[in-house]
């Protein structure tokens, strides 16, 4: 068994703390405006739908495991959202809509996964071609618009002075926290990677667990889908696309590790808000989006890179 | 000497055996005079490998049961059924004397067998008191969670009950392997054991652990609890063992008490496994220059302080237990594995690179998985053959198919591969037939020193003798061989000297007179 690598003080502050804190620092400084109160809460509004994903995405990857899907299912549970309540005029039939379908790819990427025994990569590329094609289907490739106000007003409403999306962020962030670190859900979830035997060994089924950790995953896309179309006051036929690629970014930003179950998911908040001000600050700067997406894929590397370079040493 | 051995006869028919005994019946279950568990004629067969033969020995309370055979001799088997990852094909468990069924390891749970395998069944990232309880934590106030105050409160008390100091929050992760070890006792202890079976459990440990881990076995003894403790270091086993069983092929060889028995006898016993033996071999009449010396070689996987010398027209032996860094040696000189000191010297030249300059210098590693490392199972044999070879045959880098479809049935027929044409996939093809390939793939490439890593594993009688007859010609040819076995009878066949290793050193070199299965354990076990 390898003996852990030394403490040094380096490796005492997390990477993704000294990466915000450089992001900050430099946008601060060369960035128009991006220290301005106001901008610093549109980075966090903006981060919620991407913490909703990211927190289930640390789930996922600490079982060695990917969702690739993701992003196709919150488009997906986002048109849901839409047209329920365009036909219905309920925000909650809605919401219970997305859930139900979001939920329902959950349960097939568990399924998929830990049953049928396919490589994640390869059995969420597959449910991500699906919910794609759904999307197409449900939306006829249009927008769904005239949607009712209530759906609107939930990303601009505020909750004991706090906008609700940023509530709902926090609340799942505490439920997720609860669930990680003091159920047995949660152990199960650092055993599912770390070592799948040992479950075996206690007598639990290892694929019943993961099966339910993807399901979370398809529950919380379903709860994204609502912020997403309240915060496009529309249903749109590639709204969520690439989220999938933040989710997994943020993860691996925040400290998660691919392997061997090690998993940290106040880190994963840090790297949904590293990529929110890496975003942001390239937005302020004027810098076209297609820059953006290459420097969130930078600094993936980045941080990984540090990482690699932190435990050898 | 009378020494209280006693010989299992070969039974000539099992079931009559068998029936005889439920005969007898066994005893009353309260009876103090009743083994706490007793295997009964439990055999395990897998493909060409009877792994258990009818093996047959009583578990006491309170005592430390160990059990001894060489590499191969069925310890790992018999700990597999134990904990019921295998499932026996024949015999009977008897737990304090009434018929037991050992199917899955809830089974083995419930009659309080507990393994302790030297890859540790613990979480890494989770604490110790989550690790001792894993699967069966205590239920908080909210449904699904864990009452945090009373795991830990449990864990405290297990880790005392075994006197072990240490805080239950740590993270295993940042535990060495002395504590994980002391980890998965308490998680053993705590599921209420009552055999607890351990794999060579002081192989990482320092003395100091070792002794403490002594302490602790005497503590559980006291407690009744039995152990059954695999070990290949005799001195261990006269410290701290109350009887002895020795397993060879499969087969329990005889119970001994350390008080009546001698390492020497506990040697013989071991040794002499039922080879054929008719392999061919033509010994030089003198060997020719060094070809490989290995000077002070350390390296980075363990291994260190190595001096060996390989000359033209020898095979070479090298023994050892499983872990005693014959393998790390293989890939040290081949330039796999990171070299800390000491030279390698090939051809008169010293090796400064990695494996691309060994491959190109003329030396071939043949490895033990021939069909992970050593083939691409889906190409065909002709494919297998020239890839080695590819720079040597095609200088200009473009490929031509005449070229290689020559070369590979020239090696198919001077190999006599057995293969319908080129064209077969290698994975087709039968053991013995695919390590030839592997040999030819280098041969084509002029390798000059052939590194064998266990060149018999899974290949079938007849086929061995081929595969050393090729060994022969190689050698005869102005080759060397330095070949790795846990086959020790083979060794003794065919090699000119042999060294043993022993935990990453040579502890070692036995000239051809000197090559016998006695000597080579000897020298690769540790001795009183």
């Amino acid at each position: 068994m390898r003996e852990s690598a030394a403490a040094s003080p380096l490796r005492s502050i997390p990477g993704v703390a000294v990466m915000l804190a450089l992001l900050v620092g430099i946008f601060g400084t060369i960035a128009p405006g991006f220290l301005s109160l106001a901008n610093i809460s549109n980075v966090l509004l903006q981060s919620t739908i991407l913490t909703l994903l990211a927190l289930p995405m640390t789930l996922i990857i600490m079982t060695e495991g990917l969702d690739l899907s993701m992003g196709a299912v919150v488009t997906l549970t986002s048109l849901m959202v839409a047209i329920v309540s365009l036909a219905t005029g309920s925000m909650l039939l809605g919401l219970a809509a997305a859930i139900a379908v979001g939920t329902a790819f959950g349960v097939l990427n568990g399924w998929l996964v830990a049953v049928a025994g396919i490589p994640p990569f390869v059995a969420t590329l597959g449910t991500l071609g699906m919910a794609q094609g759904l999307c197409l289907i449900v939306s006829d490739g249009q927008s769904v618009v005239g949607i009712p106000r209530a759906v609107r007003d939930i990303y601009s409403a505020t909750l004991a002075g706090l906008p609700v999306p940023v509530v709902v962020a926090l609340i799942a962030y505490a439920a997720f926290h609860v669930l990680l670190y003091h159920t047995r859900f949660g152990t199960y979830i650092f055993a599912l990677g770390g070592n799948r035997e040992a479950l075996r060994y206690a007598g639990l089924s290892p694929a019943r667990w993961l099966m339910g950790v993807y399901t979370i995953g398809g529950l919380m896309a379903g709860i994204a889908g609502l912020l997403m179309t309240a915060r496009m006051n529309a249903g749109h036929p590639t709204a969520g696309l690439g989220l999938e690629f933040d989710a997994i970014a943020a993860v691996a930003v925040g400290g998660t590790s691919f392997e061997r179950g090690n998993g940290w998911l106040f880190g994963t908040v840090l790297g949904v808000i590293a990529v929110g001000v890496l975003r942001n600050g390239l937005n302020l700067l004027a810098l076209p989006s297609s820059l953006q997406v290459a420097s969130v894929g930078f600094l993936v590397i980045v941080a990984l890179f540090l990482d690699g370079l932190r435990s050898r040493s | 000497m009378s020494l209280a051995v006693h010989e299992t006869h070969s039974q000539g028919n099992p079931g009559q055996e068998h029936r005889d005994r439920e005969n007898d019946g066994p005893g009353n279950p309260r009876d103090a005079a009743v083994p706490l568990l007793e295997l009964r004629d439990i055999s395990k067969e897998f493909p060409g490998v009877k792994a258990l033969d009818n093996v047959a020995f009583p578990v006491w309370p309170g005592e430390v049961h160990m059990l001894l055979g060489e590499n191969g001799a069925g310890k790992s088997s018999l700990m597999k059924v134990l904990c019921g990852a295998y499932r026996a094909d024949s015999g009977e468990f008897y737990y304090k004397g009434e018929r037991a069924v050992i199917a899955s390891a809830a089974d083995a749970q419930r009659l309080g067998i507990a393994v302790i395998f030297q890859e540790f069944s613990l979480v890494p990232h989770l604490d110790i008191a989550q690790n001792i309880f894993l699967g069966r934590e205590p239920r908080g106030l909210i449904p699904g969670t864990i009452d945090r105050r009373r795991i830990l409160r449990d864990a405290r008390k297990v880790l005392d009950s075994i006197g072990f100091d240490i805080n239950p929050s740590i993270k295993v992760d940042r535990l060495g392997v002395a504590q994980q070890q002391m980890v998965e006792i308490a998680k053993a202890i705590s599921q209420n054991a009552r055999i607890l079976v351990m794999d060579e459990p002081t192989a990482a440990l320092s003395d100091r652990e070792t002794e403490l881990l002594f302490a602790l076995i005497a503590r559980l003894k006291a407690d009744g609890v039995a152990i059954i403790y695999i070990s290949h270091r005799l001195a261990e086993v006269f410290a701290i063992g109350d009887r002895i069983t020795v397993l060879r092929d499969g087969r329990r060889i005889g119970e001994v008490r350390p008080a009546d028995a001698t390492p020497d006898q506990l040697v013989r016993m071991m040794v002499g496994r039922n080879i054929d033996l008719s392999y061919p071999r033509n010994f030089a009449k003198q060997p020719g220059k060094v070809l490989l010396e290995v000077r002070g070689l350390a390296a980075a996987s363990g291994i260190s302080g190595i001096d060996i010398v390989v000359r033209q027209g020898e095979i070479v032996g090298l023994c050892g237990l499983i872990g005693s860094g014959r393998s790390e040696l293989a890939r040290a000189i081949f330039g796999a594995d990171t070299i800390t000191a000491g030279d390698v010297i090939f051809d008169g030249q010293r090796m400064t690179d990695g494996p691309d300059q060994a491959a190109r210098r003329g030396i071939a590693l043949i490895p033990e998985n021939r069909k992970s490392e050593g083939l691409a199972l889906l190409r065909s044999a002709g494919d297998n053959l020239v890839v080695a070879a590819l720079r040597k045959l095609f200088p200009t880098g473009l490929f031509e198919p005449p070229r290689a479809f020559a070369t590979a049935n020239d090696l198919i027929q001077r190999l006599r591969i057995a293969t319908p044409n080129a064209r077969q996939p290698v994975g087709l093809l039968s053991g013995g037939n695919q390590q030839k390939i592997v040999i030819g793939k280098w041969l084509a490439a002029g390798a000059k020193l052939f590194i064998f890593d266990e060149p018999t594993r899974g290949i079938d009688v007849g086929a061995k003798s081929e595969i050393f007859a090729l060994i022969d010609r190689l050698v005869a040819d102005g080759a060397a061989a330095l070949m790795i076995s846990s086959e020790q009878a083979e060794i003794c066949h065919v090699c000119d000297r042999a060294y043993v290793m022993r935990e990453g050193r040579i502890a070692g070199e036995l000239s051809r007179h000197e090559l016998t299965e006695e000597n080579i354990v000897r020298l690769g076990m540790h001795h009183a």
